[in-house]
C-alpha cells in the first residue's frame, strides 16, 4: 500500500469506549492514510513497541474520561526511546484546562469533540513525523 | 511487571460505505427530513396512514395487551417515574456523600452507581493497570467492604438498588446485596432494584476482559440464583450502550429483542427454568435522544413488541410477563462539548419525551457529560429537570397523551416494522450470539456509527454550538465547574486495597476461593453463585474472585498477565 504514512490509533489503559477512534480509523483510511489499529486495553509499553514495529509517524490516542496520567507516560516512554519525533494526538472529551496541561507536557495535538474530518486530517498531516531532512529530495 | 505479549493490531470494521445501504437516497435538492433510522419523513400525517390499524389489537387502554399505551391504567398517577441521578466517581464513601447529596437534590424512588473501570475490568485498584485508573468514571467496588461503604447509612429496601457496570462483576454485585442485606438482617428478598449485565455489552462500550462465554455462564447464573431464591434483582438487557455508541432506533429495539429472545431460550433449555420464572429478571435501559417524537414511538413499539414475543414466542402464562420494565437514560451522546448550558435545554427535551413515553425510571445526563462525570451543579440541574417536567409541565397526569397522532402511530408502526425486518435477519443467522459471531452486529453498529459523523460532518443533521451556530471558543462565556479525579486520588484508592487486603482473615478468603476453584470446575451449568457469595462475605476480592474462575477454566488468573494468584487452592 502506497500510503503517504502510517499511524497508531488506540485507546489506552482500561478506556473501553472505542467508537471515537474507529470513527477518525475510518476518516484516516479515506484519506490515505494507513492505520494500524490497535484497539482497547493498551498500556503505554504496548503502545512504543508497536510504534517502533510499526515504524509509524503519529500515534493517535482516543479517550473517554479518564485522569490522562497514562498519556503523559506515553509521551515519556516514547522520549526515552528516542523516540520524540513520533508525535501523540490525543482525541476526545478532554476538559480545556486537561487539554493544555497535556501540550506543556509533550502532546503534539488535543483534537477536540466536534472538529470535523477535514480538521482531524490535517492535524495528522501537519504533526506527523516528516522524513528525515538528507533523505528528501534535494535537501532542505 | 512484565508484559510479553505483542501489541497486535486489533480487527477494524471492514471499510464500508454506509450510503451504500438500502434506505432512501438524500434526495438531490439537498436532505431529506428523515428518522434516525433513515425513514424519510412526510410533512404531514393523516388518517391514511393509520389505515388498518385497529385500537384494541395495536394499542389497547393502558394496562391492556398490546400495553402500547403502558402498563398501568393510571399512569404516573398510581406512581411517579423513579427520579434519579448516575452517581459514582472517586472513593467508595466519595460516591457514599454523592448519594446523600442526591437525595437532598430531589433523587426519589432508587439510587443508581455505576463501576469505574476498574472493578468493571474484574481487578482490583491494586493491581499495575488498576491503580492508574481506580475511581475514574465510577465507584471503585471490588469488595464487599467497598459496598459497605458505598451504602452506609442508606437503606437498602423501600427504594430500588441499581449498581451499572460491565457484564462479569455482575455475580459480585449480586453477591454484595445478598451479603449487606443478611449483615443488616433484612431479606434480601425484600431488596429490589438491577444489579446485572448482559454479556452483550462488552460489544458495545461496556467492556471487561472476560470471554464470551465465560460472561454468559455468569449472567446465566446470576438469572438462575435470583428467579430460584425469589430475588427482585433484576438484569440490565440494555440497547442503550449500542445506541449511545451511534446504533440507531430501529436497530436498538431490533437488538433488544434479540439479546432477550437469546438469554430466555438459553435459560429454558439449560436451566431448565419456565419463561413465567425469568420473564420479570430483565429490565431495558433504553436510550432517549432529542428526536422527540422518534423517542416516544420507540417506547411505546417495544412494550408492544416485547409484549408480542412473550405471548407468541414463549407462551407466558401470567400476565406480569408480558411486562418489560423501561428504565430510560437521556443521552449522554447528545451532549454537546461546546456552549454546554444549551445541554440542559436538550436534557429537558428528552425528559420530556420519556416521560410521556412511559417509563419506570429516568436517569439523566448532565450538561457537563462532555467534560467530566457531573459536578454537583449539574447534577441539581438534571434533577430538577425531572421535577419541572414530573409537577410543572402536566405531562404525568395523563397516560400516553400522543396516542391517536397520526404522526406518532405512524412512526410506531414504522420503527416496529424496520426493527423486525432487522430482527428477522439476526434470526436468520441464528440469533443473537450468532450475529455477534458472524461479525453482523459489529458492522451493524460500526456503518451506523460512521454514517452519523458523516451526517454531522456534511451539515446534513444540524447541531447547535457544533456545526451550526458555531462561536469561537474564546466567546464560551459560561465557565463550567469541572468534577475531576487526580493520579493520586486513584493511587489512595490503591493504598488502601492493598493495606487493607492483609487484615483480612486469609485462611477464610483462602477457603472460599479454593471452594470456587473447585466449584468452577463442575462444568457451565454448575451455578456458581452460592460460593460466589460466600467468597465475598469472607472479602474475596473481584481479581481474586474472577482469577481463580479463570485459573479453573484454563485461563491466566489475571487477564493482562501481570499478577499470580496468592493463595494456594488446594
Amino acid at each position: 500500500m502506497d500510503s503517504e504514512m502510517k499511524v497508531i490509533v488506540s485507546m489506552i489503559g482500561l478506556d473501553g469506549h472505542t467508537t471515537g477512534g474507529e470513527v477518525v480509523s475510518m476518516i484516516l483510511r479515506d484519506a490515505g492514510i494507513e492505520v494500524v489499529y490497535l484497539g482497547v486495553n493498551q498500556t503505554p509499553e504496548m503502545i512504543v513497541r508497536a510504534a517502533l514495529q510499526e515504524d509509524v509517524d503519529a500515534i493517535g490516542i482516543s479517550s473517554h474520561a479518564s485522569n490522562y496520567t497514562l498519556i503523559e507516560e506515553l509521551v515519556e516512554r516514547l522520549r526515552d526511546n528516542g523516540m520524540d519525533d513520533v508525535p501523540v494526538i490525543c482525541g476526545g472529551n478532554v476538559p480545556h484546562h486537561t487539554g493544555a496541561r497535556l501540550l506543556s507536557r509533550g502532546v503534539a495535538a488535543v483534537v477536540l469533540p466536534g472538529s470535523s474530518s477535514e480538521e482531524i486530517v490535517a492535524t495528522v498531516r501537519r504533526l506527523a513525523r516528516k522524513p528525515a531532512a538528507g533523505l528528501q529530495a534535494g535537501g532542505a | 511487571m512484565s508484559i510479553d505479549v505483542p501489541a497486535t493490531p486489533a480487527a477494524l470494521p471492514a471499510k464500508t460505505n454506509p450510503e451504500k445501504r438500502d434506505r432512501p437516497v438524500a434526495a438531490a435538492s439537498g436532505f431529506p427530513p428523515q428518522t434516525d433510522y433513515g425513514y424519510v419523513l412526510k410533512p404531514v400525517y393523516g388518517p391514511q396512514d393509520v389505515a388498518g390499524m385497529d385500537y384494541q389489537r395495536d394499542l389497547g387502554d393502558p394496562g391492556q395487551y398490546p400495553y402500547t399505551r403502558g402498563y398501568h391504567a393510571t399512569g404516573y398517577r398510581s406512581r411517579m417515574w423513579t427520579q434519579r441521578m448516575t452517581a459514582g466517581l472517586g472513593s467508595s464513601s466519595d460516591a457514599n456523600r454523592v448519594l446523600k447529596q442526591y437525595h437532598e437534590m430531589g433523587q426519589r424512588g432508587g439510587i443508581c452507581v455505576i463501576s469505574d473501570r476498574v472493578f468493571s475490568s474484574c481487578i482490583d485498584p491494586d493491581h499495575p493497570m488498576g491503580r492508574k485508573e481506580a475511581g475514574i468514571l465510577g465507584w471503585p467496588g471490588c469488595s464487599l467492604l467497598e459496598f459497605e461503604e458505598l451504602m452506609q447509612d442508606i437503606p437498602l429496601t423501600g427504594q430500588s438498588i441499581t449498581l451499572l457496570g460491565s457484564c462479569a462483576p455482575s455475580s459480585l454485585r449480586l453477591a454484595y446485596v445478598v451479603a449487606l442485606a443478611e449483615k443488616r438482617g433484612i431479606d434480601p428478598r425484600e431488596v429490589h432494584g438491577g444489579v446485572i449485565e448482559s454479556p452483550f455489552e462488552n460489544y458495545f462500550g461496556q467492556t471487561d476482559p472476560q470471554p464470551f462465554d465465560l460472561n454468559l455462564k455468569l449472567c446465566l447464573d446470576c438469572w438462575e440464583y435470583v428467579a430460584r431464591r425469589g430475588l427482585r434483582m433484576r438484569c440490565n438487557v440494555n440497547s442503550q450502550h449500542f445506541q449511545e455508541s451511534g446504533g440507531n432506533g430501529a436497530q436498538a429495539l431490533a437488538l433488544q429483542l434479540a439479546m432477550l429472545e437469546e438469554l430466555f431460550g438459553r435459560l429454558i433449555r439449560e436451566r431448565e427454568l419456565e419463561f413465567d420464572d425469568v420473564a420479570n429478571i430483565p429490565y431495558e435501559l433504553l436510550s432517549i435522544g432529542t428526536r422527540f417524537f422518534e423517542e416516544i414511538a420507540k417506547m411505546r413499539a417495544l412494550r408492544r413488541m416485547y409484549a408480542r414475543m412473550a405471548r407468541d414466542v414463549f407462551h407466558a402464562k401470567k400476565e406480569k410477563s408480558l411486562h418489560l420494565l423501561t428504565a430510560t437514560h437521556t443521552s449522554g451522546r447528545t451532549m454537546t462539548y461546546q456552549q454546554p448550558l444549551n445541554n440542559v435545554v436538550r436534557c429537558a427535551i428528552q425528559t420530556l419525551a420519556a416521560a410521556v413515553g412511559g417509563c419506570t425510571a429516568i436517569d439523566n445526563a448532565t450538561l457537563d457529560n462532555a467534560h467530566s462525570e457531573p459536578s454537583a451543579f449539574a447534577a441539581r440541574m438534571s434533577l430538577n429537570t425531572q421535577h419541572i417536567v414530573a409537577h410543572e409541565t402536566g405531562a404525568a397526569d395523563v397516560v400516553d397523551p400522543l396516542a391517536g397522532s397520526y404522526y406518532v402511530e405512524a412512526l410506531t408502526n414504522q420503527i416496529e416494522e424496520q426493527a423486525y425486518g432487522i430482527l428477522a435477519e439476526i434470526d436468520k443467522l441464528g440469533g443473537m450470539i450468532a450475529a455477534l459471531e458472524a461479525g453482523y452486529i459489529q458492522q451493524m453498529l460500526s456503518s451506523e456509527a460512521q454514517l452519523k459523523f458523516q451526517r454531522v460532518d456534511r451539515k446534513e443533521r444540524l447541531v447547535v454550538g457544533v456545526n451550526h451556530l458555531v462561536i469561537p471558543p474564546e466567546e464560551e462565556e459560561f465557565e463550567l465547574p469541572i468534577q475531576e479525579l487526580h493520579a493520586d486520588d486513584s493511587e489512595s484508592i490503591a493504598l488502601r486495597m492493598q493495606a487493607w487486603k492483609k487484615t483480612r482473615d486469609q485462611e477464610a478468603v483462602r477457603s472460599q476461593l479454593a471452594r470456587l476453584h473447585a466449584d468452577a470446575r463442575k462444568g457451565d451449568r454448575f451455578n456458581l453463585m452460592p460460593a460466589i457469595v460466600e467468597a465475598v462475605k469472607a472479602y474475596a476480592t473481584a481479581g481474586e474472585v474472577f482469577g481463580v474462575i479463570r485459573l479453573a477454566r484454563g485461563l491466566s488468573y489475571d487477564p493482562f498477565d501481570m499478577v499470580q494468584c496468592p493463595f494456594e487452592l488446594h
